[in-house]
């Protein structure tokens, strides 16, 4: 039964992958303006944006709800992800800028006549993409080494990391890092030569992400279904059963959190390109809490979870800041408060939750018993007198 | 909003209370700030005005005063320089109104009389007329008072010339204010114009001068401007003089004599020798200014925190609704001031509409005018109602949202994250985007300097106030039977329900308490910072920071880390120099400092896993 | 197919929503403000006064493109103070709305994130807050005050008040920072020493300042450290205070100097991110004399200024649009430079007989298209900014502020520091 449905959804969401990254840009490409069949480019860049989202929250996923632990600091990964390859993008903007000018504007301003040394290696995409996967890398692990090997675990870890994202937001928010500070990167013109505003290119991005995605997806499902799943799991339920079982879950733990980085970081890295600006704002802690929603929304502790969280939250928020925007937080709120008392399973367990109700309300009616439904119930199991 | 309390400014800022001992009388009307004093000086513009030769005086300045003001700009400056002798109040009330366009013309049958608008003001906000020519009330012909608002009337204007020339008079004037601190600001001010021909105006005033604060300022204007001698030997006692009295003011000055090369080599050591004298000095206030910031910040870190020490620390709800308790607590205070003001009203539209008509509410609260003292004391009303209001606020979260959630914490930061989006938006449709204006209490306004480290009076009251809620909250949890219920359900709600205790109740009642304390913060941050619906925002990192630092589940734990958070924050800030490096190295500490002892300063201890 | 999430998300809540008809000849214009998160404190108001500058032309028939006349329709969006989502709103303005012209933006990371998708598409952004400058895109118009509309007639009024020593405090980003940069220059440029000139520099590897000034963290609430320090710097006399600190934070940082007793006698504060917007929230009676400079002040006393905010307090007292604060409204430059951008586009648009972009954008940089608005002439210069008159203003008790003195038709200026640059070597040698 588990294995069938498991089948099921990986045939679905490969139609599903298939359908996004060849039909939809097809569409994009092939009709014509005003077509009803014809997606416009200001849809593909959305939903690429989505797609980076997704790949977020799959990170998030796999720490919170495959593992357990709760990272409010995976928009960092996410950010230093996205911080590489600007800086790529930045060099490749050449003397296209405001002054005409070989390193980038906002050095000009701050007073450099020359590049600084740090910034000359990233004219080379390849050298980007190998500090995109560095950085991140070397940072979850050397955190999530001191973290797991002094035994910070529940609400610690998600306050440390959140400290974290915190500190390295405000670094980043310095001008002396000579990181753009708060107006971060921004104008992109060119990547791997092709002109970054072009139609085509946002195409290619789109795919790119789609394909990403779908990678990504795999290797977490791969992941979930092996052994090391199993553990992964079982961490997540019981940690100290599992040491006592003499697993070095520390371990465990690290592999995961910097997979779960380098996932994030990959997101950041095709996530600027399409959006067309990174700055400090997004490694705030805001933004980790947010991924957190997304995942909570979809689902957690399934994959296809947080892919449909991550595309409802932010299309509901497309969505409301156009058509209410006014209202939109007390909508976009609500929701997550009523999602997070009344879904714990999210979207993707709705129809089981539903399920249980109604197999719980009809056996109600058959044996007129008492079986309590409301989540208050789980709460209180003996009935305060 | 101001008509009642406008025209006093300067003497508020300079933060002293400039009028208790030499008010004229009637005219001074307007200046007061509170109705005490009020009292207290007409008392003594009472036994004052037996003085007839006083009064004679009076009107004697006031006619030249008004001729003063009512004259062509070409004579203006002069006229107003000459005010300078007459050492008046009047004078130095009227100029002062001048420079804010307080001093006004009322126009009748080709007659121009200057007035002033009394502070005072009616129902519908306009107020008495005070001649500057006689201190009158202006009256109609049937003698009846007549009443103005500002805007009726037409503000005498200034330009750039006159302003310096007032500038100067009230520099003068200040010489011989009755607040001693005016007369020291005064003295300085004259110690650094460089002019050695003023130092006989401050002997002359040495010789008159009984208060020691003053003596000592005009000891070291005097040597100040001794600096400038051309004798070799003055400049020497002069720059010993300093050094002994340790002058912060005249650093510069030192610093240019040492580094000037037409100096004698003796003055020049004179000059180093003091300037090295003074900087141990500036390193020594610096020390002990820091000290006093770090426990000032660390009450607010403390005061801001106690209340998620209870509901995250005892009850382990992630509650990041927390920051807006404390903005409702800071509302409340808003509210509580508009209602002791003018009022309070708002009103919502929402974008529905129904059967075409706009759909929306909205709620309007008369205020009390209340003025002086009364309204001074609004801030003390609005303490118990921020927590009040905040409390129950949390109780309504509690109930709503966060009794579903005791069995899964991680997911309470969430529910309690949508709450917070809500709220903020809630705030912004009620109160505005903007942030609102709460203004001090006058005493809580001002500060007192200690050899030369001053000290805020709000940030003393900080301190107290983080102590005595301390206190309070110890005392309830240690020494109350509601204490040992909520100590008891926090260990083991199960246990304790299956010894009978109503866990439901005990549970809401800490979230509500804790919750409260989060609107006292709130109250009490209206009078340091911003008061706007993303106040909670911007201490909500920090707060989680310091219960985690301090210990979940200890109070004692988060006292410690929020006083040591807040004294490492100013310290790095002075080391570093920069703020955003010193609150950098905070975090990585407190991520360094949670590797090596991973349960925090106070880690409660445990047999129990998982 | 096309924005089919949004279709299908829309029917949950349009159930409520009554759909407002608009006559056939509308013309789409995009307002893009944050409403919400932590710039939704100084972006409101902009939005509120747009609004109402549309409903002031429909009220008045509208625009005149040749012989029609067009009502304006506004399409409002929520930035968020999220910079993605104001690029991703920008291009869904432009491409999906197909606005003729968009109103926005107020930190300058909003302008910078949005500036690649107006050049892309071909639109048009009238941008109307105070800014670093040292930019120049040829599809966004500068209503806003250049650093030579502000910062340098500032320092000027306070070097003929005789101040002999500046402190420079700011948020740490791009504004503050460049503006610094400039004033630290040219303080330089006028006899005052680098030791006058407080709150620290940064120099770079070669012994080059940098950076001037010191700077806080966004929403930074603790200055007692910074106050101390400027108190020490002020103790020697005839100091002032230049300030770019962020709105928001200001409120902490007055109220600070107000309780430390430094008064604007001894050592005035110059601010320039501080209008009568934010003084609402700040003890004003305890900061009378501190100092603005803008190119608007709400107490200017000219039959322009009294008639508009005449009609914009009848209009925000009848407003039932959700948002829309009522109580305790005030108007400051940066709203009324918004209102002039309307009112500029619209006299481009009925120069140029089009609404195309191009047109309009070659009407606008002929330099003849002009508005007498509250704060006096405004006109569109070939370099995107405008000429507009500067007002040094000193803060009343009551949050307005006394005008002291006005710097006629000041050209703005957008690229200061090569200029300065070029001067201060000059000076040297």
């Amino acid at each position: 039964m588990q294995r069938k449905s498991s089948n099921l959804e990986i045939w679905v969401v490969l139609a599903v992958a298939l359908f996004v990254i060849i039909v939809f840009p097809s569409l994009n490409a092939f009709t014509a303006d005003g077509s009803w069949l014809h997606v416009s480019n200001f849809t593909i860049t959305l939903y690429g944006k989505y797609l980076c989202y997704a790949m977020l929250a799959i990170s998030v996923d796999l720490l919170w709800g495959y593992t357990g632990l709760l990272s409010l600091g995976q928009a960092l990964f996410f950010s230093l992800g996205g911080y590489m390859m600007g800086m790529y993008l930045m060099r490749m903007i050449g003397d296209l800028g405001q002054y005409h000018q070989p390193i980038p504007d906002f050095l000009v301003f701050l007073g450099w006549s020359t590049l600084p040394t740090f910034w000359k290696p990233f004219a080379s995409f390849p050298f980007a993409l190998l500090t995109a996967v560095l950085l991140p890398g070397v940072l979850s692990g050397i955190f999530g080494y001191l973290a797991f090997r002094s035994r910070i675990r529940g609400v610690y870890f998600a306050i440390l990391t959140q400290a974290l994202t915190y500190a390295a937001c405000l670094l980043f928010f310095r001008n002396s890092l000579l990181l753009g500070g708060n107006n971060g990167f921004t104008d992109f013109k060119f990547i791997l030569g092709y002109d970054i505003r072009e139609a085509s290119t946002k195409r290619g991005l789109f795919i790119a992400t789609g394909i990403a995605l779908l990678l990504v997806y795999l290797l977490c499902k791969w992941l979930t279904k092996t052994k090391f799943g199993k553990v992964q799991r079982a961490i997540r339920d019981s940690e100290n059963r599992v040491m006592f079982s003499g697993y070095s879950t520390a371990n465990f733990k690290l592999f995961i959190f910097v997979l779960a980085s380098l996932i994030a970081s990959l997101a950041g890295v095709l996530y600027v390109p399409q959006v067309g600006i990174i700055n400090p704002s997004e490694m705030s802690p805001d933004k980790s809490l947010e991924a957190v929603v997304w995942v909570s929304v979809g689902g957690r502790g399934t994959l296809i979870g947080p892919i449909i969280g991550a595309f409802a939250v932010n299309g509901m928020k497309s969505w409301a800041t156009r058509s209410y925007p006014d209202m939109w937080l007390l909508l976009l709120g609500t929701m997550f408060i009523l999602v997070t008392v009344f879904m714990p399973k999210g979207i993707v367990g709705l129809p089981a939750q539903l399920q249980g109700v109604y197999q719980k309300f009809t056996a109600k009616k058959m044996k007129a018993e008492p079986v309590s439904v409301t989540p208050d119930a789980a709460v209180q199991p003996v009935k305060p007198e | 909003m101001d008509q009642k309390r406008g025209l006093c400014v300067h003497s508020v800022s300079v933060q002293t209370r400039r009028g208790e001992q030499g008010r004229g009388p009637k005219t001074s009307a307007p200046f007061y700030k509170e109705p005490i004093l009020k009292f207290l000086s007409i008392l003594l513009c009472g036994i004052l005005s037996v003085l007839a030769a006083q009064a004679q005086d009076e009107s004697a300045v006031r006619e030249k005063l008004a001729h003063a003001v009512l004259s062509g700009s070409a004579d203006q400056p002069k006229l107003v320089g000459e005010l300078a002798d007459t050492g008046s109040k009047i004078v130095h009330d009227v100029l002062i109104a001048w420079t804010r366009d307080g001093v006004f013309i009322f126009e009748t049958n080709n007659v121009r009389i200057p007035v002033l608008l009394e502070e005072q003001t009616d129902a519908n906000g306009n107020a008495r007329a005070i001649r500057i020519d006689d201190g009158k009330f202006l009256v109609d012909d049937q003698k009846k008072e007549l009443h103005f608002a500002a805007t009726d009337l037409n503000a005498l204007d200034t330009d750039a010339r006159l302003r310096t020339v007032i500038q100067q008079t009230l520099d003068s004037l200040a010489l011989s204010d009755p607040d001693p601190d005016a007369r020291e600001n005064a003295i300085l001010k004259l110690g650094n114009s460089h002019k050695l021909n003023n130092i006989s105006v401050l002997q002359a005033r040495l010789a008159k001068e009984k208060n020691p604060a003053v003596v000592r300022a005009i000891n070291e204007a005097i040597a100040m401007l001794q600096l400038g001698d051309a004798d070799p030997q003055v400049q020497i006692t002069a720059a010993q003089q300093l050094a002994a009295l340790k002058s912060i003011g005249s650093l510069d000055m030192l610093k240019a004599l040492a580094e000037n090369k037409s100096s004698p080599p003796a003055v020049v050591q004179a000059a180093k020798i003091a300037t090295s004298r003074i900087n141990e000095h500036v390193v020594a206030v610096n020390f002990f200014g820091t000290i006093f910031r770090g426990l000032s910040l660390g009450s607010i870190l403390l005061i801001v925190t106690l209340g998620l020490a209870i509901t995250f620390g005892l009850m382990g709800i992630i509650n990041m609704a927390h920051g807006e308790m404390i903005a409702i607590g800071a509302y409340t205070t808003y509210v509580v001031q508009n209602l002791f003001g003018s009022g309070f009203a708002f009103s919502i539209n929402l974008p529905f509409h129904f059967f075409g008509h706009p759909v929306g509410f909205g709620l309007s609260l008369p205020g009390m005018n209340a003025t002086g003292w009364w309204y001074e004391s609004y801030f003390l009303f609005a303490l118990p109602l921020s927590f009040l209001m905040a409390a129950l606020a949390g109780l309504a979260l509690e109930r709503s949202v966060i009794r579903f959630l005791y069995r899964r914490p991680l997911e309470s930061l969430l529910a309690t994250w949508g709450v917070s989006l809500v709220m903020q938006q809630l705030f912004r449709m009620v109160f505005g985007a903007n942030n609102v204006q709460v203004s001090s209490p006058s005493w809580l306004l001002g500060h007192f300097t200690l050899n030369d480290v001053s000290m805020g009076y709000n940030r003393v009251f900080v301190i107290v106030f983080a102590v005595l809620i301390v206190i309070g909250t110890w005392m309830l949890l240690t020494k109350t039977p509601l204490g040992l219920l909520i100590r008891a359900v926090m260990q083991n709600r199960d246990m304790a329900s299956c010894m009978g205790v109503r866990t439901a109740r005990v549970n809401m009642m800490t979230f509500a308490f804790g919750s409260g304390l989060a609107g006292l913060a709130g109250a009490f941050l209206s009078q340091i910072g911003n008061v706007g619906p993303s106040l909670g925002q911007s201490y909500i990192v920090d707060s989680f920071m310091t219960v985690v630092v301090g210990g979940v589940g200890s109070i004692v734990g988060t006292v410690y880390a929020a006083v040591g958070i807040g004294t490492s924050d100013q310290v790095l800030q002075q080391v570093t120099g920069s703020p955003v490096t010193g609150k950098i190295v905070v975090l990585v500490c407190i991520i360094l400092f949670l590797q090596w002892k991973p349960g925090g300063l106070f880690s409660i201890r445990s047999r129990s896993l998982d | 197919m096309k924005s089919y999430l949004f279709k299908s998300l829309a029917l949950v809540a349009a159930l409520t929503l009554t759909p407002r008809g608009y006559a056939d000849d509308t013309v789409k214009v995009g307002v893009l403000h944050s409403l919400s998160g932590t710039m939704a404190i100084s972006e409101t108001s902009l939005r509120d006064v747009l609004l109402y500058a549309f409903d002031e032309i429909n009220t008045a028939g509208g625009i005149k493109v040749g012989d029609k006349s067009y009502k304006i329709e506004p399409v409002v969006v929520d930035g968020a103070s999220n910079w993605p989502l104001f690029a991703e709103k920008a291009k869904q303005l432009l491409e999906v709305d197909k606005v003729a012209v968009t109103f926005g933006c107020w930190t300058s990371v909003s302008r910078k994130s949005v500036l690649p998708v107006f050049e892309q598409d071909k639109g048009l952004l009238f941008y109307p807050v105070q800014y670093e400058g040292e930019e120049l895109s040829k599809n966004i118009f500068y209503t806003a005050e250049a650093v030579n509309q502000q910062a340098t007639p500032a320092v000027d009024y306070m070097l003929k008040q005789g101040k002999k020593k500046f402190y420079l405090i700011g948020t740490d980003y791009v504004y503050p920072q460049t503006t610094d940069l400039i004033l630290y220059k040219y303080l330089l440029l006028h006899g005052i020493p680098a030791e006058n000139i407080g709150g620290g520099f940064r120099k770079d590897d070669s012994g080059k300042v940098i950076s001037a000034g010191k700077y806080v963290p966004f929403g930074h609430t603790d200055f007692q450290q910074i106050v101390a320090d400027i108190k020490q710097f002020a103790a020697s006399g005839d100091a002032c205070v230049l300030n770019t600190v962020n709105g928001d934070s200001n409120v902490p940082l007055f109220k600070e100097i107000a309780a430390a007793g430094l008064t604007a006698a001894d050592c005035p504060v110059v601010s320039f991110s501080l209008a009568e917007d934010e003084l609402r929230a700040l003890p004003t009676k305890d900061l009378v004399g501190e100092l603005g400079c803008w190119t608007y002040f709400m107490s200017l006393n000219t039959p322009a200024n009294k008639m508009f905010l005449k009609s914009w307090n009848t209009w925000v007292k009848s407003q039932d649009h959700p948002g829309v604060v009522k109580e305790k409204r005030v108007v400051d430059s940066p709203m009324v430079l918004s209102y002039d951008g309307v009112y500029l586009w619209k006299a481009a648009v009925e120069k140029a007989g089009s609404f195309d972009v191009d047109k309009v954008t070659a009407a606008l940089e002929s330099g003849d298209i002009s508005f007498e608005g509250p704060g006096g002439l405004i006109t569109m210069q070939k370099n995107h900014h405008a000429t507009k008159n500067v007002y040094i203003g000193e803060t009343k008790a009551n949050g307005q502020f006394k005008i002291l003195e006005t710097f006629p038709q000041v050209y703005g200026e957008p690229f200061l520091l090569k200029d300065l640059d070029a001067k201060l070597t000059a000076a040297t040698k």
